[in-house]
């Protein structure tokens, strides 16, 4: 192992909210900004407190005109009930399954390019990373219809011949639900960024310690990349179980059905029965919040540097 | 070289090929069960004649013309205010930020529930002050401005915190230089502040008018579309016209037309903001 200088990368861009020296007394503008902010802070939070209060009320007190704001009695039972109404654990255990694979593997496959894309020269890496950036620019509206093609004539699939045709391909199938998505030209650009930060020092270093390429890659310049790690594992994570367009496009059973899709489905047959949706839509929200209010400073960090670098 | 082979592989099976793809399914007819016919510019002919396509147009136009230009100004005027160094501002910058993670469709059911014409929250909030709520959503005339109501809310968060993220970035000997010269709060803001801001603004414009023009989600769930094609967007028509009347070729043509409209946008806007890009 080299013994090299370690520091830490700074983090690119993102500031340190700075602190202001001394107290000032609380001027009327001051207070004013504060209730305006207040305001602006409960309308955003309103409708989560709505979803929910709903969720924990009876249906008779949902569709009765003068009933209270919050319900007379708390129904926690709804949950349960809502799981034997439609199978919610099932649509969110799929969601999990789904939102894991894409993470875990966006974050090495974009890491690898991403690596070689900022540390290494190599003949048409240029050309590569001003192709990653012209994905990045394609509207998924433009490539979601091939997408949908491809997977269902993809050849010696799911009863297809070696021409796609005569089954179903991927429709209906996990390979469906993980791979299309699995890496993003986000992500290859965001750990190009980071990567880009590191000192050259510590490659140099490895190198002359006779490291290989991908050993330099994984041992040495990753672990200095943790942040990044974070930022793009939470936002993969995020848009991969907050999806809606594509699992809907690819599966038509219910046991591979998503939380989202599985409550547009439930909204559809069982329109009425805001307990139930609400309560559904409650756990579809639930993990996100979690896991925004845990990782908030990699997803802030995560969004300001896509802004800004 | 070997560590981005897969990366690349993947970037060019699931994108490169479907935008190929695309383009020439575009001068097709094709319905997925018999092969693609060659029609020349049939599809775009059609889509001229097409009045609900034209009306998807005009209604993404409306629908980004309202929640982007007006998220942006409350954006700006959140993150200077969560940046005068006011304590408690975590709190308020997670509050406007939780709907940006939330997924569209939890937000979808959330305010169609708010917006039922019965006993949704919106109505009966009315009817406290005396006032005899519409049907929010099956409205012709309400219908839009509700679901662009969705959008503001929903896209403050995202557009506070790169503005937020750019003003902690300025730098502070600007400021206290024009402070010394004696510059006003409301000239400082004008003269620095604002046009230091440019790259923020032109990114923050950029990406929001690409996710306003893909909204899709909320129309689903919120509106169908309707009523009378009151609210229905392109990727809407463009879903409708691949998954339920089968005209694929027809469904990319009308997909190319949105992805020619937002580069022609991105292009644009990157002249008229004077070619800014990002720093760095």
């Amino acid at each position: 192992m080299a013994t090299v200088d370690t520091r830490k990368p700074v983090a690119p861009s993102t500031a340190k909210p700075r602190e202001r020296g001394g107290r000032r007394p609380v001027s009327p503008g001051r207070i004013a900004l504060y209730i305006t902010l207040s305001v602006i802070s409960l309308l955003m939070v309103v409708p989560f407190v709505w979803m929910v209060i709903t969720s924990l009320k009876s249906p008779v007190e949902i569709a009765s005109q003068d009933a209270g704001l919050l319900p007379s009695s708390w129904q926690f039972s709804n949950y349960v009930d809502a799981f034997e109404a439609a199978p919610f654990a099932t649509y969110a255990r799929n969601s999990f399954i789904i939102a894991i694979s894409h993470t875990v593997l966006n974050v090495l496959v974009a890491s690898m390019a991403g690596y070689a894309l900022a540390r290494i020269r190599f003949r048409g890496s240029e050309v590569i990373f001003y192709l990653f950036i012209a994905a990045l620019m394609i509207p998924t509206y433009t490539k979601v219809l091939p997408e949908f093609l491809i997977v269902r004539f993809m050849p010696l699939a799911g009863g297809n011949d070696i021409l796609g045709q005569g089954g179903s391909g991927w429709l209906d199938t996990w390979w469906a639900l993980i791979i299309p998505g699995a890496v993003t030209p986000f992500a290859v650009f965001l750990f190009r960024q980071f990567y880009l930060d590191l000192p050259v020092e510590l490659e140099e270093a490895a190198r002359l310690d006779g490291l290989g390429e991908f050993r330099i890659y994984a041992r040495i310049m990753t672990p200095q990349v943790k942040p990044a790690l974070t930022t793009v594992a939470l936002l993969t994570f995020e848009s991969s179980w907050n999806n809606f367009l594509w699992p809907l496009l690819v599966t038509r059973t219910d046991s591979l059905r998503v939380i989202q899709v599985g409550l547009s489905v439930f909204k559809t047959e069982n329109g009425t029965q805001w307990h139930f949706l609400m309560a559904g839509t409650t756990l579809a929200t639930l993990p996100m919040v979690l896991l925004f209010l845990i990782g908030q400073r990699y997803f802030v960090q995560g969004f300001a540097t896509a802004g800004l670098k | 070289m070997l560590m981005v082979a897969p990366a690349l592989l993947h970037a060019s099976l699931w994108i490169g090929l479907p935008v190929l793809a695309a383009v020439v399914l575009a001068f097709t007819k094709y319905d997925v069960l018999t092969a693609p016919q060659f029609v020349g510019l049939d599809n775009f002919r059609d889509m001229l004649d097409d009045a609900v396509f034209r009306k998807s147009i005009v209604n993404t136009v409306v629908y980004t013309f309202f929640t982007v230009p007006f998220g942006m100004l409350l954006g700006l005027l959140l993150a200077m205010a969560l940046h005068t160094g006011l304590k408690a501002r975590g709190i308020f910058r997670t509050a406007v930020f939780l709907p940006q993670v939330t997924a569209t469709v939890a937000i979808a059911l959330v305010w169609l529930w708010i917006y039922n014409p019965g006993n949704g929250l919106f109505n009966a909030l009315l009817s406290f002050i005396g006032i005899d709520g519409p049907a929010w959503l099956s409205s012709t005339s309400w219908a839009m401005p509700s679901v662009i109501l969705v959008g503001i809310w929903q896209g403050i968060g995202m557009k506070m915190l790169i503005y937020l993220a750019a003003l902690q970035s300025l730098p502070r000997e600007l400021y206290e230089a024009a402070s010394v010269d004696g510059a006003s709060k409301v000239r400082q803001f004008f003269s620095i502040t604002l046009p230091l801001l440019k790259p923020a603004t032109f990114f923050v414009l950029i990406t929001s008018m690409i996710s306003a023009f893909q909204s899709f989600d909320q129309i689903y769930i919120l509106t169908d579309g309707g009523p009378a094609n009151s609210t229905t967007m392109m990727t809407y028509e463009i879903y409708k016209s691949a998954f339920r009347e089968f005209r694929v070729g027809y469904a990319c043509a009308q997909s190319l037309v949105l992805f020619v409209l937002l580069m022609g946008f991105t292009l644009v806007n990157r002249r008229i903001m004077g070619g800014t890009r990002g720093h760095s």
